[in-house]
């Protein structure tokens, strides 16, 4: 297809009929199961969260029942949303777009359906095992080793998976989106090895150390790399807009991977690691603006004369909204590695805000994105409700606003107050009262976002049993 | 209690250096494989094909 013609045509709704479904070669099974699983878990978490920010308002909420105190549901939040509903959401797209990529189907239904299985096992695991207090007491790291061990297990199934299908692939070029899948495989198998077994053979300051470039890295090269898969898959994809630069992106892909390794420690600084080291992490962290912007600036190329789309496009709504988090929250990193700003920021409320922008405003913006595009084509039917598809968009977007501003602001107010040594703790924790409110209120919000993106997504795979589809599902297209 | 500081920095450092090295290597076949030639940007066009069937030359 010839540039000028596809961008004559970019107003359009992606067309497909569904001939061309019945003789899709895509099982896509592995891909159902995974993004079902990832969804249910998506609510479930969202009611702990709106539990434990519950607790800052109310403090005696819950009584003192051990399974519902702040120190066993916070790392359940954490692990949950992180493994349980965003990673999980992301490999089910992977296993939708690595094939449709590379013009096969994917090597191993079985294998990937075993995949599904296990991963369902050991998120119902840590749910249990974080519940009942067996915890390691490591930052992201928390799952008992059993589970780490079926982690790796699972992760080495779906890298053979989706590297087997690459490597059977029937176009030799290979579009970003296939080289950010196979980075994130590589990856996380590098830094959850670091973080969850490396950390145990060390002590003291290295093993702080260790654990805080897991940490980062979690979502520097985990969740950001496979969440950038799937914004260059899905903004051209749902805009029928070809990227703007393929060169660019390109650029992106290899700054970042030479760049995010060594950020971690900037989350150690006026700790007790050496000066160097903090001069390498503020320094690496800086240059992260290099792929974050290579990045951004393509997206943005790419809308160049489409942003009209966005009226009654949700899934570009949400990606173009994620993009612009993803800017703000990776302006916001650098900044943060800055000693001067560090002073002020560091362990305060403004490292939640910063994370939730990062982990829910850009990246689970991509994957709902993603879902909402894969869903109707999947199980070849139209989606639920363009309307509540609306009202997911902006529920996710108000309340996501309210909890990340107010929590920047919070976080330099209570920063500035611990530095002033005049000024009794416990007179910090009363002041931030105000936050504290506005953090529930929209995490209510939040939660109405999840309850319409559920409620849509599973009455669209309850409905489409038995039904007919003639033409291409609108609401796909947003 | 043994302590494995020195072998677990080792470590970490020898995963880093590798990871660097990887990441070289394949940025340097990324140049041998046409990736920054004149050719680099069909692949965005090919990528908006329909491509349910395995695209343009699917195989089932």
């Amino acid at each position: 297809m010839e540039k000028e013609e596809i961008i004559q045509d970019a107003g359009e709704i992606p067309v497909s009929t569904a001939a061309v479904y019945s003789e899709s070669i895509h099982e896509d099974r592995t891909a159902k199961m995974f993004l079902i699983s990832s969804i249910v878990y998506f609510f479930i978490v969202g009611i702990i969260a709106l539990l434990i920010a519950a607790k800052f308002v109310f403090p005696t909420f819950l009584g003192t029942i051990p399974q519902l105190t702040y120190g066993r549901l916070r790392p359940l939040h954490v692990n949950g949303m992180l493994f349980g509903w965003l990673l999980a959401c992301d490999m089910a797209l992977m296993y939708y777009i690595v094939p449709r990529l590379c013009g096969v189907k994917l090597w191993s239904e079985k294998l990937g359906m075993a995949t599904a299985v296990l991963w369902n096992v050991i998120i119902l695991g840590a749910v249990v095992s974080l519940l009942m207090g067996w915890n390691q007491g490591w930052e992201y790291a928390e799952l008992p080793l059993p589970l780490d061990v079926a982690v790796v297990v699972a992760w080495v199934m779906f890298g053979a998976n989706l590297f087997l299908t690459i490597a059977n692939r029937k176009y030799k070029a290979m579009y970003v989106s296939l080289w950010y899948a196979m980075g994130t495989i590589l990856w996380t198998a590098f830094v959850y090895l670091t973080g969850n077994f490396a950390t145990l053979f060390a002590t003291g300051v290295n093993q702080a150390n260790l654990n805080w470039m897991y940490v980062h890295n979690a979502v520097g090269l985990i969740f950001t790399p496979v969440g950038l898969a799937i914004a260059y898959y899905f903004i051209p994809k749902t805009s029928n807009t070809p990227l703007y630069s393929h060169k660019l992106s390109m650029i992106g892909f290899w700054s970042l991977a030479f760049v995010y390794v060594w950020t971690g420690a900037h989350h150690m600084i006026h700790g007790p690691i050496s000066q160097w080291l903090q001069t390498i992490t503020i320094v690496f962290s800086v240059m992260l603006l290099i792929p974050v912007w290579a990045a951004v600036y393509n997206f943005f190329s790419t809308m160049k004369g489409q942003w009209h789309q966005l009226r009654d496009n949700v899934s570009l709504k949400f990606l173009m909204s994620g993009v612009v988090f993803y800017l703000l929250t990776c302006f916001q990193g650098p900044m943060h590695s800055l000693r001067a700003v560090n002073a002020i920021v560091s362990k305060t409320d403004w490292i939640p805000g910063h994370a939730h922008m990062a982990v829910l405003g850009a990246f689970s913006f991509f994957a709902i994105a993603g879902a909402y595009y894969m869903v109707p084509r999947v199980f070849k039917t139209e989606l639920y409700s363009n309307a509540l598809a609306n009202w997911s968009f902006w529920l996710f977007l108000i309340g996501g606003l309210g909890f990340f501003v107010t929590l920047w602001l919070g976080g330099f107010w209570q920063g500035w107050q611990w530095n002033n040594p005049a000024i009794p703790f416990i007179d910090t924790v009363i002041a931030l009262k105000p936050i504290w409110h506005t953090r529930l209120a929209s995490g209510f919000l939040m939660f109405g976002g999840i309850v319409a993106f559920a409620y849509n997504i599973l009455a669209t795979i309850v409905g489409s049993k038995g039904k007919e589809v003639h033409a291409e599902p609108a609401a796909a297209a947003a | 209690m043994s302590d494995f500081n020195i072998p677990s920095v080792a470590f970490i450092y020898a995963f880093i250096f590798l990871v660097a090295f990887g990441a070289l290597f394949f940025f340097f076949r990324t140049l041998r494989d046409g990736y920054w030639g004149k050719n680099s940007e069909d692949v965005k066009y090919r990528m908006l094909e329909d491509d349910e069937n395995g695209g343009e030359y699917g195989r089932k």
